[in-house]
């Protein structure tokens, strides 16, 4: 379960971010975040992994409060929480199995990381998720050698594998062909259902986030301004999200 | 051949306004020229007594004795003025003339006597001067106040010690080292010379009697030419010779002629001119300002080259055909030349190989990216860069002169400047490119929950490898050209053979090493080039 209360971000330049965001996602869910850039998405996304800090309110995932979180306990934490990124954040000189064995560097003693020691189950884990995102035979292809499409799925194969209860999902799909789309989130969606995890995607594209997502949280300029199922975020609502945004441009 | 000067000045105004390029910025470079050398370059010689004892007076500090050398700053500041392009021209074409008749009617005046009286302060002051404009251009970035009270601190605390008595300790030429020569009028010079000639009997019976040859009376300034006597030079009179050239007087006459030539182009065609003239003007003038003295510090002489040429033919003579071997005199040079190259490479390789093993690991305390964490962290950065600093400062070969009396000649010692030397270099190129990792990977790791070492580990390392690879085979290339020399100071290798073989004359073996030394560089950097391409 995740829950915000008061939750407010203020970047060292003056910017908020984030002001005064009020929200209770239960487990399972399958939630999208939407509004234009800058509009706050993505530091909400940060602020559930601890890669922001909150600078006022709390934000609790799955009973943890992220915000007082440092050091080890930070690491623990963030080992359940996998996160997508829009430019994959892969090591593209390695390959993709190496790459999602990343996803297991949370649960291994530092030492036998720094000598990339995993064990037989970390092993099995990788190869079956990187089966799971349909790259099986891909296994020791060297990262820079797959498609854009093919890196986005080993990300989320690196994701998978941390066994998370929470993946954050930051704009996947906005540096690729569009066509894409429904694979990278027909992979999240199957994934979400198959395994009761809860997934929350920062779409920017309003379409795709009615057709997959249940339950859609609009952001605008720091502010929370919907929160509801899908269906009931009206065009007419939709445009007032937006467009209050453009003002601001 | 002084005419030769104006010509080339001329030379490169005619081939300017041949490509249609800006006639005008040579008016500013020749102006601008003018005002340095006036002040700054010197004219001619003056003699005293001892060669010590001559000085080289500017145009500014003949002032005095010769009046007519101020047209060189007046044309000077009117080729400065902003004119329209036509006047200007003229006034360049005519400024430049003037000062040709006056550089040349000066070269023609006979030798005069002149008092030097120095001027205190003006060397320490321009020395302030400079070092202020430094501060404040250093500290610019940081608001213009803060830069201006900087400027102002260090000029006036330098000038304070520069010109106080810790300066002039240390800096002993730097008290009055800027002189004027004032007159002495016909009628005194007269009356000196005969207050000499006077002296001369009782001083020649002195010299007599501890058997010193007799001095002459003198009978005109001519006799002069070889120096001063000395009580007139203790006197502070000095011989000035128009007709000496320095390399002041040789610049004059270059810029004047590029001044005549190219205000007449400006002034025939006023559309040989550009928006950014006068800053094209001011570099050129300060490269002119820099390069003219240089030439003259490094002794540059073609006239030496031509009479060396015939030693170096004579050289190549005796070095053709190379002698590889000569087994009645049991001398083997390929051998030896071969047996010397192996270890130069194994010295360059070893050399590169410790550096790096020194470098890897301090190269990311170097790293601005990886050490802002803390304070300790920062310090520690701080520190280590500074290592980098003052390690790249010292060359291998005064590291090797040290090392040659600390461990004794041979190639060890070689090895030990070599590695120490490189780790700067080698940490500084590495850290940098732990600097410019993409960041993607990092917060990926992070995001996972992976310790800082397993960031580090598997998003920074995997990245920066090849980059290492690169630079440490590319420091390789460096190195191996480094340790031919190292021989020289006796930190073995093939440096070592031809030393030998010059300092005995073996022309014909030192050859061979030479040729070696060609094709070995060459084959290195190929095949280090190739593999470099291979990694990236």
């Amino acid at each position: 379960m995740i829950e915000a209360k008061g939750l407010g971000v203020v970047f060292p330049n003056g910017t908020e971010a984030l002001q005064d965001i009020n929200v209770t996602i239960d487990d399972g869910e399958f939630v999208a975040v939407i509004g234009l850039s800058g509009a706050g998405k993505s530091t909400f996304l940060r602020t559930l992994n601890g890669l922001v800090r909150p600078t006022s309110g709390s934000v609790r995932v799955g009973g943890v409060e992220v915000g007082n979180l440092s050091g080890r306990s930070l690491s623990r934490f963030r080992r359940t929480v996998g996160f997508i990124f829009q430019q994959f954040n892969l090591v593209t000189r390695l390959t993709a199995l190496e790459n999602v064995l990343h996803g297991r560097l949370g649960y291994l003693p530092t030492w036998r990381g720094l000598l990339g020691l995993y064990g037989e189950g970390d092993y099995e884990l990788a190869a079956g998720y990187l089966r799971e995102v349909g790259l099986s035979g891909k296994e020791n292809v060297r990262v820079d050698n797959l498609s854009g499409g093919q890196q986005q799925r080993v990300a989320i194969a690196r994701a998978m594998a941390q066994q998370p209860q929470l993946v954050l999902a930051d704009e996947p799909m906005a540096s690729l062909d569009p066509r894409l789309s429904d694979v990278i989130l027909g992979l999240l969606k199957s994934y979400n259902e198959a395994r009761g995890v809860t997934v929350l995607v920062n779409i920017h594209v309003l379409e795709l986030a009615r057709r997959y997502a249940r339950r859609v949280l609009a952001f605008n300029q720091g502010r929370l301004v919907f929160d509801g199922p899908a269906e009931s975020l009206t065009d007419e609502l939709a445009e007032r999200i937006y467009a209050g945004s453009l003002e601001a441009l | 051949m002084t005419w030769v000067f104006p010509a080339l000045g001329m030379l490169v105004a005619v081939l300017t306004s041949i490509s249609r390029g800006s006639a005008r910025r040579y008016l500013y470079a020749s102006g601008l020229g003018l005002l340095v050398l006036f002040f700054a370059f010197p004219f001619s010689s003056a003699l005293g007594y001892l060669s010590r004892e001559a000085v080289h007076p500017t145009p500014a500090g003949l002032l005095p004795s010769a009046p007519v050398l101020g047209t060189i700053l007046a044309v000077a500041v009117l080729a400065l003025a902003p004119w329209p392009r036509r006047i200007h021209g003229w006034v360049g074409g005519l400024g430049g003339l003037l000062v040709l008749i006056v550089v040349f009617g000066w070269l023609g005046r006979g030798v005069f006597l002149a008092r030097i009286v120095p001027l205190p302060g003006v060397m320490e002051g321009a020395a302030a001067l400079g070092l202020a404009g430094l501060a404040f251009l250093v500290l610019r970035g940081r608001g213009a106040l803060l830069a201006l009270v900087a400027a102002a601190l260090v000029g006036g605390g330098s000038y304070a010690l520069l010109a106080g008595p810790a300066g002039h300790t240390y800096f002993p030429r730097i008290a009055g080292y800027y002189k004027l020569l004032t007159p002495i009028s016909a009628q005194e010079t007269r009356e000196l010379i005969e207050r000499y000639n006077a002296g001369l009997e009782k001083a020649n019976a002195l010299r007599a009697e501890i058997g010193l040859k007799k001095l002459e009376p003198i009978r005109s300034l001519a006799d002069l030419e070889g120096g001063l006597p000395k009580d007139l030079a203790r006197e502070g009179v000095r011989l000035v010779r128009p007709a000496s050239l320095r390399y002041g007087t040789l610049a004059a006459l270059f810029l004047a002629g590029l001044l005549l030539a190219s205000g007449f182009f400006l002034a025939r065609k006023p559309e040989l001119a550009e928006e950014g003239d006068l800053t094209g003007g001011l570099v050129a003038a300060g490269v002119f300002a820099v390069l003219v003295p240089s030439f003259y510090a490094t002794e540059f002489s073609l006239a030496k080259l031509v009479k060396g040429w015939p030693f170096f033919v004579n050289f190549l003579d005796r070095a053709w055909p190379p002698r590889l071997a000569d087994p009645a005199h049991n001398v083997f040079p390929l051998q030896e030349v071969a047996s010397q190259m192996a270890l130069t490479v194994e010295i360059a390789l070893v050399g590169t190989f410790l550096a790096m093993l020194f470098a890897v690991p301090t190269s990311f305390l170097a790293a601005r990216n990886l050490t802002r964490g803390s304070a300790f962290t920062r310090a520690i950065f701080t520190l280590t860069r500074a290592f980098y600093n003052i390690d790249r400062g010292v060359d291998t070969l005064i590291l090797a002169l040290v090392f040659v009396a600390a461990v004794g000649l041979g190639p060890f010692a070689g090895v030990l400047a070599m590695a120490i030397h490189s780790i700067a270099d080698l940490g500084k190129l590495y850290s940098e490119a732990i600097e410019n990792v993409e960041k993607g990977p990092i917060e990926a790791l992070e995001a996972v929950g992976a310790s800082g070492t397993n960031v580090v580990r598997w998003a920074i390392l995997p990245q920066v490898l090849p980059l290492f690879v690169a630079y440490t085979l590319y420091r390789f290339e460096i190195n191996f050209r480094v340790s031919i020399v190292l021989g020289f100071v006796g930190a073995g290798g093939i440096g070592f053979f031809i030393q030998n073989a010059m300092a005995s004359g073996m022309y014909d073996q030192m050859i061979i090493g030479i040729i070696a030394i060609v094709l070995v560089v060459n084959l290195i950097d190929f095949g280090s080039s190739w593999l470099r391409s291979k990694l990236v």
